[in-house]
């Protein structure tokens, strides 16, 4: 399970995250709001970019807000950016092995870990292609691949059909209905994409202005008036601008 | 097709070992020596350059550094020039390691700045103390000294020397390649992207960046003390702060990314001036064409000189132009 417990950050005057409180326990969860809400805000905390004010992440047990980002790494947390982050200077392989690196294990079952990876997102055939050389879908299953290397405990991804097609979004959203299956960790998504989060995810938390709105089963969720008005009027003012 | 240029390299690396000492006279071996002792703290300049995205200008204040402990413990103790070098490569290790400390809150050019104030703060020291010249005392400084400076056993004569100071700077290359490799250059490569990046995988940063600075240094340092082994007396006026802008100043002229353009930045730095010397043209002018060159390099050659050597060997053995230099590296 995944508690998140009063999870309160500021910048300056700005309240990004009011008191934020959640359990989840599906295996794969929505977060989603409107921009600004504060969805890459929380995934930050999560990650330990970004310090509380106040709060607690619990997963398993273990309060992730103690360890500083790279040993919250080591625990089982592994992460996606809204912007990718691969190194361009690393081959796919290399930039997988970044990962295991700091990992403890023999060099063969690291190795079998990463092929294991790399099959999974389906990558094995560009594990030599330097990061700089790969296109948008690539670099996204490049980075499936580095969420499910070393096994993970909890993976969270920010927007991660952003600049996709129909068809690679749905080959995405399979991919990360697979996760929990092939690691056993759970999985966190946030998205604009309510179709992707309708399909995958079991619970959804909302957000606006850093508050909570609705947080439950995701079809009640979408259901609710309060999330409608909060999100979807947005989502329609963009289509509209 | 980097394979083929490698070995190219390999061949044309061993013999300028070989045949450069033997045929290089007189003053021009002591000249060759300091060249390779700068391509060494070059090489580390450029690696932090092109691996991390880090300024350091304080490359030759350490080489100062090195070149000061290699002598004190020359001139104190009986040790073989081996162990003199190899703490004053740990020294400056350290200092980098030291320096690195800012280093993790700063970057671009306020990190730069941190460096060159380092680089000043050693000038003032190495301008009021001098270097150590046999004397008594802890600064080891008198105006008749001459000490005897010893040299390895099988590296007596300057063309030996020479080649002893160009195997050094062959373990340099080695030792930054090595560390590419394997995982310390990937977590360099990933903090690189972003300290973000480096973190999501788990890289422990100020880690990684103290090591890569430790690095730097020591290469910085055992420059410096090959110097001094080569020259037996050291004159503040080399390690002077102006001249660690110049050293990186010349790095990207050279061409950071590849190892040859450490040697390339070390030979403008120090061979250039020498034959304007030898021409009879003021020296000063070489400071005009660097200036040119940099701009030249800023401008349209990131890869600088090495870069577009490089791009030519390619065309010349793929037999197309090759615009940019893909997957190639230092
Ligand atoms: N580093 C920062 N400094 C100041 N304000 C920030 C910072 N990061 C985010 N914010 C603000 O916090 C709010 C939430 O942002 P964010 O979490 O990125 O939203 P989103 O839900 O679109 O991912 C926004 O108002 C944003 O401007
Ligand atoms: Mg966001």
């Amino acid at each position: 399970m995944i508690s998140m417990e009063n999870l309160t950050v500021r910048f300056g005057g700005v309240v990004a995250l009011d008191h934020i409180g959640a359990d989840f326990t599906a295996n794969v969860s929505g977060l989603i709001g409107p921009n600004g809400a504060g969805k890459t805000t929380t995934m930050n905390v999560i990650s330990g970019f970004l310090d509380a004010h106040n709060g607690h992440v619990i997963v398993d047990g273990a309060d992730l807000v103690k360890l500083p980002p790279h040993k919250r790494v080591h625990w089982g947390l592994r992460r996606s950016f809204q912007k990718e982050q691969i190194a361009n200077d690393l081959t796919v392989r290399e930039n997988l092995m970044a990962i295991t690196d700091h990992l403890h294990g023999s060099r063969a079952d690291k190795r079998a870990d990463l092929e294991r990876a790399a099959d999974f997102a389906g990558v094995t055939d560009i594990l030599g292609k330097m990061g700089r050389d790969l296109n948008t879908f690539e670099r996204r299953l490049t980075d499936v691949a580095r969420c499910v290397i070393g096994h993970p405990k909890m993976i969270m991804f920010d927007e991660p059909a952003g600049g996709l097609t129909p068809e690679e979004t749905e080959r995405l959203g399979d991919l990360i209905l697979g996760i929990h299956d092939l690691t056993g960790a759970k999985v966190l998504v946030i998205d604009h994409d309510v179709e992707l989060i309708e399909r995958i995810c079991a619970e959804t938390l909302v957000l606006d202005f850093g508050k909570r709105v609705a947080f439950g089963p995701t079809s009640d969720v979408l259901r609710d008036p309060a999330v409608q008005a909060a999100y979807l009027g947005i989502e329609v003012e963009e289509e509209h601008a | 097709m980097r394979s083929t240029s490698n070995t190219i390299w390999a061949v044309f690396g061993l013999a300028l070992i070989l045949l450069l000492p033997a045929f290089a006279g007189g003053q021009w071996v002591k000249i060759f020596t300091s060249t390779t002792t700068f391509a060494m703290a070059a090489a580390g300049a450029g690696f932090l350059y092109t691996r991390l995205g880090m300024v350091s200008l304080v490359q030759v204040g350490l080489m100062g550094v090195g070149g000061w402990v290699t002598l004190r413990l020359n001139h104190a103790f009986n040790f073989p020039f081996e162990i003199n070098l190899m703490v004053a490569g740990a020294v400056t290790m350290f200092l980098g390691n030291l320096i690195a400390l800012p280093a993790l809150r700063m970057r671009g050019l306020y990190l730069a700045l941190i460096t060159l104030m380092f680089a000043a703060g050693l000038d003032i020291v190495f301008t009021a103390k001098q270097f150590p010249n046999g004397a008594d005392g802890f600064w080891g400084v008198g105006t008749t000294f001459a000490a005897e400076m010893r040299r390895p056993i099988f590296a007596q004569s300057d063309a030996a020397y020479l080649r002893y100071t160009m195997l050094w700077l062959v373990i340099g290359f080695v030792l930054i390649e090595l560390h590419r490799r394997m995982a310390p250059g990937r977590a360099w490569a990933l903090i690189r992207k972003s300290e973000a990046a480096a973190l999501a995988s788990g890289v422990n940063v100020t880690l990684y960046k103290t090591w890569a600075f430790g690095l730097s240094g020591l290469l910085a340092g055992l420059g410096g003390g090959l110097l001094a082994g080569s020259l037996g007396l050291l004159d503040a006026a080399t390690f002077r702060a102006s001249e660690s802008v110049m050293l990186f100043a010349l790095v990207i002229v050279g061409g950071a990314r590849f190892w040859y353009g450490a040697v390339i930045s070390a030979v403008l730095f120090r061979v250039v001036p020498g034959l304007l010397n030898n021409w009879g043209v003021d020296a000063d002018l070489s400071l005009v064409i660097f200036g040119a060159a940099l701009l030249h390099a800023v401008m349209s050659a990131p890869d600088g000189l090495a870069g577009q050597i490089n791009g030519a060997v390619r065309a010349l053995f793929s037999g197309r132009k090759s615009p940019e230099n893909k997957g190639a590296k230092a």
